[in-house]
């Protein structure tokens, strides 16, 4: 079972997975009889700065350009993982999680992380646009997708979300936020 | 032909996943001629709904486009719905052919959809337009 967390930068991949990562690894331990499933954790932007996997520099944008094949490559054969990453959707997974944030709140959780004005603003943007959830729906499909919005919610809440949708608890959902109104 | 004759705007659309709102501007985008109030989808059945009200919602605002005075837009489009057209957005392309179908002129078509970034983000054509 390969489960893929996207989402624009700023929705909390990183603290959610963070949690799902050692609530697994304690789970082993406490052998509660849960059928928590045994997935390693793969932070894709970790693997990409580890390996050297871009091709060049967006200077512009301060953001190294993924190198999807090698990436792919590097995945093949790791079957049991969520992978973490805004470009996870962009790689082969059964399950693909798309995290939502109010685009007003994930520009303030940006700035608060240290980001630049230009950079907050652009991935707040996107947000707003629906630009990850559209296409993560065109490369896997209506049926493949998990949206789950985590504007004012803990990243605990989030984890157990994330823990549903891996154990097969959830229904695919998608397109269920319309965030245009931060634009207009 | 004097220049009121040949007035032009820039039509800036947003399309999202079930939705597309489009505003109308002079050249220099500060002062807004009209305003869609959004085309959004229904849920149930945005592959039908969605198109359909994005050119609903460009026959209306060519109207009051062409009561102002303009006779041709720029386009410039932010969003998926533009970019992806299997995609279940609205597509911005509906909404252009429905301006262009009403006697309005149509000019440069531009895309300024947003990427996605932190330390990484998709090359150009997968993700990163
Ligand atoms: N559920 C949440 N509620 C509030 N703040 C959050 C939440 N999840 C993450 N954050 C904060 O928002 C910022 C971005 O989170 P992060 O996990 O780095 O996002 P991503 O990996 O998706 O870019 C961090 O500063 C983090 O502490
Ligand atoms: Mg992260």
């Amino acid at each position: 079972m390969r489960v893929a967390v996207t989402g624009t930068p700023g929705t909390g991949k990183t603290t959610a997975t963070e949690l799902l990562e050692s609530r697994l690894a304690n789970s082993e331990s406490d052998d509660e009889g849960e059928a928590t499933p045994a997935l390693d954790v793969i932070h894709l932007n970790q693997v990409l700065e580890d390996e050297g996997l871009y091709t060049e520099v967006d200077a512009d944008r301060d953001s190294k350009i993924a190198d999807l094949e090698a990436l792919a490559e590097w995945l093949d054969g790791r079957d049991d993982v969520v992978i973490e990453s805004h470009l996870a959707h962009h790689f082969d997974a059964d399950r693909i999680v798309v995290l939502r944030c109010h685009p007003e709140t994930l520009e303030e959780r940006l700035r608060e992380r240290g980001e630049t004005d230009a950079k907050a603003a652009e991935n707040a943007e996107s947000e707003a646009l629906d630009v990850i959830l559209s296409e993560a729906v065109e490369e896997h499909g209506l049926e493949s997708v998990y949206e789950i919005d985590t504007t004012d919610r803990d990243p605990e809440a989030v984890a157990d979300d994330l823990a549903a949708v891996a154990a097969g608890e959830r229904e695919p959902s998608a397109g269920e936020v319309d965030f245009m109104g931060y634009l207009t | 032909m004097s220049q009121d004759d040949d007035k032009w705007g820039i039509a800036h659309v947003h399309a999202s996943f079930n939705n597309t709102v489009m505003t109308v501007t002079d050249l220099t985008g500060a002062e807004t001629i009209a305003k869609s109030s959004g085309g959004t989808a229904v849920k149930q059945n945005r592959d039908e709904a969605s198109p359909y009200a994005a050119m609903q919602m460009a026959e209306s605002i060519a109207e009051e486009v062409k009561a102002a005075g303009i006779t041709g837009l720029h386009v410039r489009v932010r969003g998926p719905g533009g970019n992806l057209q299997k995609s279940p957005g609205p597509g911005a392309q509906a909404t252009i052919r429905a301006l262009a179908r009403s006697g309005i002129e149509i000019g440069r078509i531009e895309d300024v959809t947003p990427i996605p970034h932190d330390g990484s983000r998709a090359p150009k054509g997968k993700g990163g337009y």
